[in-house]
């Protein structure tokens, strides 16, 4: 047996490189020995022909000798011969395989060219191998999609042979285009990868040959089953009432977008004749029957026979058109498509659905409008293609009636093959009164369902609400427009925004795409009613802001993601070249929303911690995530009915909140919304938010001028045992850890920064000097993330000094939360005791809170220790460091040369009056004095900040400054005297 | 199409020994290798590419030219047209071939036709006269018969042979006109890759 197989190269031992010509000659007698497959010789060929593809490649590159024993032997041929016999899946799929390998290594062109040579890939390409195996399915298709990136302007001419005129002659694309709707996934995405290559090449008879033979049965399936397909999606929609199939759903509209992307591909292509083709069928046969007719249950004005008609429910067609307009800017195709939504009226939809197309098309065409599948099969069409040819025959050639298959009511029509036009038939019925669409909704109320899916139906389909009866006049003119009529009702959200996100999604993506022209979006910009002095279409803006006054309401049943997408539109459709067209009365209604919402948020107004916390979380998601409608449009989630359970997984923008703490968020971020609006209207800028502002803080490596801060020395030892020396700042917001700058004395280097509302702080039991401080992460900062920014153990010099940081780190998170809040009372018009300073935080609810804390952050256990503040704070000056290193010259020891900028924050003598225990408080004397021995300047605080210049100044090196003063101040004032005794005002340093 | 005239026959000729009345136009390039024996008994393997006369196929053909060291230039002695194409196919497999200098030989074809009373429509005085204008052999063949169709190859042949010997041609990098032969004991081959672009058209 062993002996035997040694043999088998007749003679030849196996050479031990594999990579060598004499192993290809090995090989090669291998072939030529076992030219006829057999149960016994299988896996021998197929080892013997998956290392010729290795040996080949090696060869390409490394040895030319090799790929000429290939030639000279003509290897090619034993593939040919052992694919033509019957030789099973298994030597199929090596074959196919090695193939694949081949081209798509070769480098050599001449040895590509060869290959490509006398037809015998096109053989291989026409062979009927046998594709219900799915590996041999795989590898032809990745073999096909291989090939196809071998086309250019020269290689074209292997696959397509335009010598013979008359014949089917080009395999590679009509064999691969069978599988277009193969129920393979990656088959699929291999074909149209395929027929995008083919196309891409630009050769004129190839093309010629594509449009005239093949486009027409091509486009016309494709387009029936990407219609079949979204059927499938609008049945899984409306049997979902529990948010069962959320997967399901994701893959149908995940299919929908790559056939949208599919067709803009090509249509990107610029392939004038193809892309008319291609626009044609998808108006007539998909985008206009099934998507926009989806618009309207109207019966008597579409006159495709109504039993065989398909539709889909409102929100879905919506969703699905507002893809098509955010996806394909494909100018002659997206402007037929608007003007037959925007423009078409009732005497234009009556007189026949093809009249529709013909009133907005530039290309006159015969086929009729219907979503109906197409004469007949690809597969039966590219045949025909062959035998008509065959046969010289093309125009009379009448396909088979008897044929079981679903195109069998079609077949009597006559086919001809080269430009598939059929004649219109317009039914024409007449026009009705029956309102129709309330016709539908009888129906479903009346059906035999659970009460939640009639709901479920119900909500899908456009609820006309009395308020939508409203407006005659508006109605008169609307009712005319059934399609447009039908985009505006939804705008109302009465029961809930299913359908209102949908109609914005579909205006928002109707203006913005680039291939609309703007006077078709005209008619949607543009009053109905003609009238000068509105730039604007006001039934539309009154229903946009309908959209926003209604999410105010408590319980408003509008979703974020709803107000948000309504307020960018709204700002798009009135501000023209920085112009708000804006009537009074909407500028006032939209006033009245933001006094509503403000209202709203303020029921949500408290003292918490929370609160805060929620605040700036809301605010900074909010800049964070700007609404992307591309992105909001490739969510499935939200073709389901808008629900409140967080169980979906639903984003919390996209469904209703749940419970008191997300309804809280949702008034926070309505409020931020409206806010901006309304700021945008009345061209404003925003100043008060966010609540920090980023540029007042301090920096790491900020330098700073620390000659008239508090500095309290500690160690900082973090949990992995590390241990620094550095000096404490506290500042207004923030907490600084510096580092005395070498090369200046007074001055330090930031090293750590955090903000002094994150900070947890407690003692330590068994050592009096040592703190230990946490300090969390703003929420917003990132969601997966909840490792705190700094959580050590600060060790200070002695008890005394460790009490008063602990005092001041504890005062400075009041205080900088109190500032917070009062800054939101203020934006919230909440009155405080005095508007425009701190104001004192609220002691009496202190307690009270303080045992349902849920913020960051933890108060400190011993309430009376944050009343025992008598620090007197310095400033600390920052300088950056990168405009230092960008002047280049290097800065001498104590000749800064400083502009000061002074932190607009004013402290008053307002303020608060507030029990203090006295007990507590901790003189600071000797801290003062060490300072002053350690920066050898003399010790200038600030006592009064309107006072305090830094100002030295040494002309060639002009540097920035910002001064930053601790809010501390506020409460010096009021102090002891006899603890101030050497300060003085902030005086001018020149050194 | 109407540019079919010869080569594919020629070189089938050549390598089998044989004739086919009926043969398919080439579609790209083919592939051809014989062994040939020049006057001091030195064997030669010759790599012949086929090329495809079409004019779709141009483009590829030129790709060919590159690692030639000769070209057979081929026309109809009954087809003017053909041979006044010739100077053409000349500047372009000189151009690619550069800064080799590739061995032609000027081939009349269909030499059966002739004396089966076809007009003639090249003359071979004039034939003659341009290949020694441009100092290249001449010869006129037959495929059917195979009448002079070795000798066609041979003279390419030994002229590659002889530059060989006189050191104009060497085995190169980069070039594969020529390479050396498969080790075999005592042996002195070479191969040469000879194209045979040679077309001309009526159209
Ligand atoms: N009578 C005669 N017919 C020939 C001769 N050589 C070729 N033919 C015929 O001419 C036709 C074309 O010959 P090919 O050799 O295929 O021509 P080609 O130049 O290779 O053509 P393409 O590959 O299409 O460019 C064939 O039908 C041959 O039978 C010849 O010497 N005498
Ligand atoms: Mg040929």
């Amino acid at each position: 047996m062993f002996r035997s197989r040694s043999w088998f190269g007749g003679g030849l031992w196996k050479p031990k490189n594999p990579h060598s010509l004499e192993h290809l000659k090995y090989l090669y007698n291998v072939l030529s020995k076992n030219q006829t497959v057999s149960e016994n010789n299988r896996g021998l060929l197929v080892e013997t022909l998956r290392s010729i593809a290795e040996i080949l490649i090696w060869g390409d590159q490394n040895d030319s000798s090799v790929f000429d024993f290939f030639l000279e032997k003509n290897m090619l041929s034993f593939f040919l011969r052992i694919m033509k016999q019957k030789c099973g899946s298994y030597v199929c799929v090596q074959l196919l395989q090695t193939l694949n390998i081949l081209f798509e290594n070769i480098r050599n062109e001449t040895s590509l060219y060869y290959l490509l040579s006398n037809n015998h890939v096109n053989s291989i390409i026409v062979h009927k191998f046998d594709f219900s195996d799915e590996e041999v399915m795989a590898y032809y298709i990745s073999f096909l999609k291989t090939l196809s990136l071998k086309l250019n302007a020269h290689t074209i001419h292997f696959f397509y042979n335009e010598v013979n005129e008359h014949t089917n002659d080009f395999p590679l694309y009509t064999e691969a285009i069978k599988f277009f709707n193969h129920s393979e996934g990656m088959v699929r995405i291999a074909v149209r990868t395929l027929t995008l290559n083919v196309y891409r090449v630009e050769d004129a008879s190839m093309l010629t040959f594509i449009r005239d033979r093949t486009a027409a049965p091509y486009f016309s399936n494709l387009v029936w089953f990407i219609g079949n397909h979204i059927i499938e999606l609008d049945i899984c929609v409306r049997n979902d009432a529990d948010h069962q199939s959320q997967n399901r759903l994701s893959d149908l509209v995940a299919e929908h977008l790559d056939h949208l992307h599919y067709l803009n591909d090509i249509l990107c292509l610029n392939i004038e004749d193809l892309n008319k083709v291609l626009s044609e069928h998808l108006l007539h046969k998909l985008l206009v029957p099934l998507y926009v007719y989806s618009l309207t249950r109207r019966k008597d004005l579409l006159c495709q026979n109504q039993e065989e008609r398909k539709y889909v429910s409102t929100v879905v067609a919506l969703f699905l058109l507002s893809q098509v307009f955010l996806i394909v800017p494909h100018g002659p195709l997206v402007r037929t498509l608007a003007a037959v939504i925007l423009k078409s009226n009732i005497d234009i939809i009556k007189n026949g659905a093809s009249q529709v197309l013909k009133q907005y098309e530039d290309i006159i065409s015969n086929t009729t409008v219907a979503f109906s599948p197409p004469k007949e099969s690809l597969d039966k069409s590219l045949e025909n293609l062959n035998e008509s040819s065959k046969l010289e025959n093309v125009a009379e050639k009448t396909v088979d009636k008897d044929k079981k298959n679903w195109y069998s009511m079609e077949k009597d029509k006559s086919i001809k093959s080269s430009t598939y036009i059929t004649e219109s038939n317009s039914v024409k019925t007449e026009f009705d009164k029956v309102d129709v669409a309330n016709e539908t909704i009888e129906e479903i109320k009346y059906l035999s369902v659970t009460d939640e899916e009639k709901e479920q139906r119900l909500a899908l389909e456009n609820p006309l609400t009395s308020e939508a009866t409203g407006n005659t006049i508006e109605q008169d003119s609307l009712s005319n427009k059934p399609f447009l009529e039908t985009i505006l009702n939804s705008l109302y959200c009465t029961e809930n925004d299913y359908a209102a996100l949908f109609a914005l999604c579909l205006l928002y993506a109707l203006a913005n795409n680039q291939g609309i022209d703007p006077e078709t979006m005209d008619l949607v910009l543009a009053p109905l009613k003609v009238s000068i002095k509105n730039l604007y279409n006001e039934t539309l803006i009154n229903r946009i802001i309908h959209i926003i006054t209604l999410s105010c309401q408590i319980n408003a049943k509008v979703r974020l993601v709803t107000l948000e997408l309504a307020t960018k539109l709204l700002i798009q459709l009135v501000i023209s070249e920085n112009e708000v067209l804006l009537q009074d009365y909407h500028l006032a209604a939209v006033e009245a929303a933001k006094e509503q919402s403000t209202t709203l948020l303020r029921n949500f107004y408290k003292g918490e911690d929370i609160f805060l916390d929620m605040f700036e979380d809301e605010y900074s998601e909010i800049q964070k995530k700007p609404l992307k409608v591309e992105w909001l449009m490739m969510d499935s989630n939200i073709l389901l009915p808008p629900t409140g359970t967080p169980m979906t997984g639903i984003e919390f923008s996209k469904r209703l909140p749940c419970g008191e703490v997300e309804r809280a968020r949702r008034a926070i971020r309505v409020f931020f919304f409206i806010r901006e609006l309304s700021l945008t209207l009345n061209n404003e800028i925003e100043t008060q938010l966010p609540l920090t502002n980023p540029s007042s803080c301090v920096q790491v490596n900020n330098v700073l001028d620390l000659n008239n801060s508090d500095l309290i020395a500690c160690r900082v030892v973090w949990k992995d045992g590390q241990k620094i020396k550095r000096f404490l700042v506290i500042d207004c917001i923030q907490l600084i850890l510096v580092e005395p700058d070498t090369r200046k004395l007074g001055w330090g280097v930031a090293k750590f920064v955090g903000f002094l509302q994150d900070i947890e702080v407690a003692g330590d039991k068994d050592d009096s000097r040592c703190l230990h401080l946490t300090i969390h992460k703003p929420l917003s900062c990132s969601t997966s993330n909840r490792i705190p920014l700094l959580s050590a153990k600060f060790i200070f010099e002695d008890h005394i000094r460790c009490m008063a940081a602990k005092q001041r780190l504890t005062k400075g998170r009041i205080k900088a939360r109190q500032k917070k809040m009062n800054q939101i009372a203020r934006l919230l018009d909440i009155p405080t005791a005095t508007p425009h300073c701190s104001t004192p935080p609220n002691y009496a609810l202190m307690g009270f809170r303080n045992d349902r804390m849920v913020g960051r952050g933890q108060r400190p256990k011993d309430q009376q220790r944050m009343f025992t503040v008598n620090k007197v704070p310095g400033f600390a000056a920052q300088m950056r460091r990168d405009s230092l290193i960008k002047s280049g010259t290097k800065r001498l020891e104590g000749s800064p040369s400083v502009k000061c900028q002074e932190a607009s924050i004013r402290i008053r003598d307002s303020s608060p009056k507030m029990p203090r225990p006295r007990s507590e408080e901790i003189p600071l004397e000797d801290m003062r004095l060490r300072k002053s021995s350690l920066t050898t300047t003399p010790v200038c605080v600030a006592e009064h900040v309107e006072v305090g210049t830094l100002a030295a100044s040494s002309p060639e090196e002009p540097e920035i400054l910002i001064r930053k003063y601790s809010e501390e101040t506020s409460f010096t004032e009021r102090q002891n005297n006899e603890t101030r005794v050497s300060r003085r005002k902030g005086k001018v340093e020149t050194v | 199409m109407e540019n079919r005239h010869r080569r594919s026959s020629l070189l089938k000729y050549f390598t089998d020994g044989k004739f086919a009345e009926l043969s398919d136009p080439t579609v790209g390039v083919d592939f051809f290798a014989r062994l040939i024996e020049v006057k001091d008994g030195t064997r030669i393997k010759l790599q012949l590419w086929d090329t495809a006369g079409q004019e779709r196929f141009r483009s590829i053909t030129k790709s060919y030219y590159r690692n030639s060291v000769g070209a057979l230039l081929v026309y109809d002695v009954c087809n003017r047209t053909s041979f006044e194409h010739i100077p053409r196919w000349m500047m372009e497999a000189r151009r690619h071939i550069e800064p080799h200098r590739p061995v032609f030989c000027l081939v009349g074809c269909k030499l059966d036709l002739v004396m089966n009373g076809c007009r003639r429509e090249v003359s071979q005085e004039e034939a003659r006269a341009f290949a020694e204008q441009y100092g290249v052999h001449h010869v006129e063949t037959s495929a059917r018969t195979g009448y002079n169709v070795e000798d066609a190859f041979r003279t390419v042949t030994q002229e590659v042979y002889n530059r060989i010997q006189n050191g104009e041609y060497k085995v190169e990098d980069g070039w594969d006109g020529i390479k050396t032969g498969f080790a075999r004991p005592g042996g002195l081959d070479f191969n040469l890759v000879e194209a045979e672009p040679t077309k001309s058209s009526c159209c």
